[in-house]
Order: structure tokens, then C-alpha cells, then sequence
């Protein structure tokens, strides 16, 4: 019985000592989301603005000049994979993985991971990367978009890439977050309307001073406003899932905790009885 | 006058919102000034000077670098990569950045992304102080 005891009083103490983490990691990240959440805000209207924009832009052109326009002719996917750089974040990680290789399907890509995380995954899976600069997905700067941006549009002129894809989470709530994949280039991939519907609303739009020259000069800028907005809304959709992870890991310690000082009060209580049965019993042999 | 939804947006947040009666503003191709009941449009744009009339004749000015400028069924939306207003300009801070990027540019002997790098942040000072006096 004592060594009973003495198991159960060890393993009260690991959960404790468990519990002690996930309650600072719980800590750490809600007061991080607070700041995650507000710059996420403030770029959400920016992200959704440009995004709704270039996709009437998509839906309504009929200027194929561009090279960022036209469909592509070869079949190469890139996607931008923006998960997190550590993991005890609930499913946050493998739902994004689970998202990207639902819309990947069978077809080879390459990746250009943001998140320590995204770039173990490709790493893992043979998946080879256009460049490991960005792994760090918490140090990320507008002017490290920017580099991005440049970065793949040179591979899109230089044909080595046909479509580019943004594969995040997206921040719902504190509660939800759920990851999806977007489309970026070429914007004849955003126009998600049939034809026959196209035929019916047909917006002509006038580019000044030439379609090429218009799309040329917006195309990295753009890319690099969604890179941003999408690495904001990741960063604050890690944090949360943290909390949320974090928090109920805590409460299940709480709840064993308690189970396990039951089992405690119960094994001493069983050791004491016996104890007293014992002397009793040693009592009346004399 | 007539007036339009104009939307200002930058990564830092949406700037501006509400019916305007004029946009003025700098393209890759020189001065463009929007007016109520304009065609579907789209441009890029380019460094300098920017305002919006308002409806009660008020006029806001602001500096605005890169973007793009569409318009869409008479709602025109502006989004920017900077865009601030005179009043948030930090003066000092862009008279800094140009002092800076000329002793840079004066020295000599940079790289042509270094050269680069420091004629944009020049221009970009220029554009605010510009904007500001």
C-alpha cells in the first residue's frame, strides 16, 4: 500500500508539473493574440478589399496580354505554405497540411514554406522548396512580403512556376480558425464563375495606359499585400489554437489532479485501516 | 457636385471610407483626377501627391506610394501600400530618412540593389516632405 501511495503522490507531482507549462504557454499566448489579433484586423479589410478587387478585375477581363493574365502553358503549382513555427497548437499544424494536400491532389509542387513547421513538412515529404529563407514565419516584415512577392514572380516570368497558391488559416474567432487555399496567379484562376454566366455579365474595364503595363506594376504588390494579410491572419490563428489547446490541456490536468488525490486519499485511508486491523489483530494474539 | 464610395486601404488598416467628390492622385503615367460617374478603370500607381475632396468642399491631403486604383461600378477603391495623411507625416523622421539616403548616394561605391534601395527610400522621403510643405 505505502508504495502505492508513493506511486500516485509521484505522478500527482508530474501532472502538476505539466499542467505548470501548459498554464504559462496558455498565458504567453493570449497575450501575444491580443496583438496578433489587432494587427490581423487592421489588415483583414486591406486583404479582402485587393482580393474581391482583382477577382472582379479576373472576372470581367478580356485582355489576355499579360503574362500574369493568361493561363498558363505549363501545369507546375507553387503553393505558399504559412503554418506555425512550433507545434502543441491543437490540430492548427496538420489542418493546414490535411487542406494542402486535399487541394494538391496528385499533382507534383513545389512549396515556399513560412513556419519552421511547414518547412519540416516539406522536408519530410521530399517536397522540394523554391528557398528556406522565411522559415521564421514570427519574424516576417512587410519587406520581407515584398521579397517574396519579387521572389516569385521572377520564377512565374521565368516559367518555372504556371500557378502560385496561398494555403493559410484563416482567423474566424478566438474559437475557429480554419485553413484554406486561395488562389494568386495567374488571375484567370480567381474567376471561379462558369462561362455561360460570364457571357451574361460582362464588365468592360478600361487600363491606363495598357493592360500589360497595369498588371505588370500591381501584380508584385499585390501578391505581396496578400502574403502579408495572410501572414497576419496565420499568426493570430496559431496564437489562438495555442490558447485554445493550451486551455483545455489545463483543465484536463485540473481534472486528473483531482482523480488522482481520490485515488491518494483512499490508498492512505486503506494503508491506515490496515494498519489498525493489524495491531488489533497483533493485540489479541498476546 | 455628384459624389461616389471611395475605400482607402493599406496593410496597417482601412484608411477611409465614405462618399467623396474627388480623388486626386499620382499613376505610373502622370496626374489622375476620379470624378463621380467614372468608367470601369484600373491603374497602377505610382509616387506622390495625393487628395480627396470631400462633400462639404473640405479637401484632406496625404502622401500615397504604390498601390493600385480600380474603379468598379461607380465605387472607386484605392489601395495603397503607404498612404498617410498630412497631418500623420512625421516631418522629422522623413527629413532623417533624406539626409540619410543622399550621404548614401553621395558616397558612392553601392551595389545596384544598394543604389536602388536608397534612391526609393529618397524618393519616398521627397514625396513626404513634399506632401508636408
Amino acid at each position: 500500500m505505502a508504495a502505492n501511495m508513493k506511486a500516485v503522490k509521484l505522478r500527482i507531482k508530474s501532472v502538476q508539473s505539466t499542467m505548470q507549462i501548459t498554464k504559462a504557454m496558455e498565458l504567453v499566448a493570449s497575450s501575444k493574440l491580443r496583438r496578433a489579433k489587432d494587427q490581423a484586423d487592421a489588415c483583414r479589410p486591406y486583404f479582402r478589399e485587393l482580393y474581391e478587387t482583382l477577382q472582379e478585375i479576373a472576372e470581367g477581363n478580356t485582355d489576355f496580354t499579360s503574362v500574369y493574365v493568361k493561363k498558363p502553358v505549363q501545369e507546375t503549382w507553387c503553393y505558399v505554405m504559412l503554418a506555425g513555427d512550433r507545434g502543441l497548437a491543437g490540430g492548427y499544424n496538420s489542418n493546414l497540411f490535411k487542406a494542402l494536400e486535399a487541394a494538391a491532389g496528385d499533382r507534383s509542387f513545389v512549396a515556399l514554406p513560412l513556419g519552421k513547421k511547414a518547412l519540416e513538412y516539406c522536408r519530410r515529404n521530399g517536397i522540394s522548396v523554391l528557398t528556406d529563407q522565411f522559415a521564421e514565419i514570427a519574424d516576417i516584415s512587410v519587406a520581407d512580403c515584398f521579397a517574396m512577392a519579387k521572389l516569385l514572380c521572377r520564377e512565374y516570368r521565368n516559367k518555372t512556376i504556371g500557378h502560385i497558391e496561398l494555403c493559410y488559416t484563416r482567423f474566424l474567432s478566438m474559437l475557429s480558425q480554419q485553413a484554406d487555399v486561395i488562389s494568386l496567379l495567374p488571375l484567370s484562376d480567381l474567376d471561379r464563375k462558369s462561362m455561360e454566366e460570364k457571357k451574361r455579365i460582362r464588365n468592360l474595364i478600361l487600363y491606363e495606359p495598357s493592360a500589360e503595363e497595369v498588371f505588370d506594376a500591381i501584380v508584385p504588390e499585390y501578391l505581396a499585400g496578400l502574403l502579408y494579410g495572410g501572414v497576419c491572419e496565420a499568426r493570430a490563428s496559431e496564437l489562438a489554437a495555442r490558447r485554445t489547446a493550451m486551455e483545455s490541456a489545463t483543465s484536463n490536468a485540473e481534472a486528473m489532479i483531482g482523480q488522482l488525490n481520490l485515488y491518494y486519499n483512499r490508498a492512505r485511508q486503506a494503508s491506515i485501516t490496515q494498519e489498525i486491523t493489524e495491531i488489533v489483530g497483533g493485540a489479541e494474539g498476546i | 457636385m455628384k459624389t461616389f464610395p471611395l475605400r482607402i486601404g493599406t496593410p496597417d488598416g482601412l484608411l477611409f471610407e465614405g462618399e467623396v467628390e474627388r480623388v486626386f492622385c499620382r499613376t505610373i503615367m502622370g496626374d489622375l483626377e476620379i470624378l463621380a460617374g467614372h468608367c470601369n478603370f484600373c491603374t497602377a500607381l505610382g509616387m506622390g501627391r495625393a487628395f480627396v475632396v470631400l462633400p462639404d468642399g473640405g479637401k484632406r491631403e496625404a502622401a500615397c506610394i504604390g498601390g493600385m486604383l480600380s474603379v468598379m461600378g461607380g465605387a472607386c477603391s484605392l489601395l495603397a501600400t503607404t498612404w498617410e495623411w498630412k497631418e500623420d507625416i512625421d516631418e522629422k523622421r522623413a527629413g532623417e530618412a533624406k539626409k540619410r539616403a543622399e550621404k548614401l548616394l553621395a558616397q558612392g561605391g553601392l551595389t545596384d540593389q544598394e543604389f536602388k534601395l536608397a534612391e526609393a527610400k529618397l524618393k519616398r522621403a521627397l514625396v513626404r516632405l513634399g506632401v508636408k510643405n
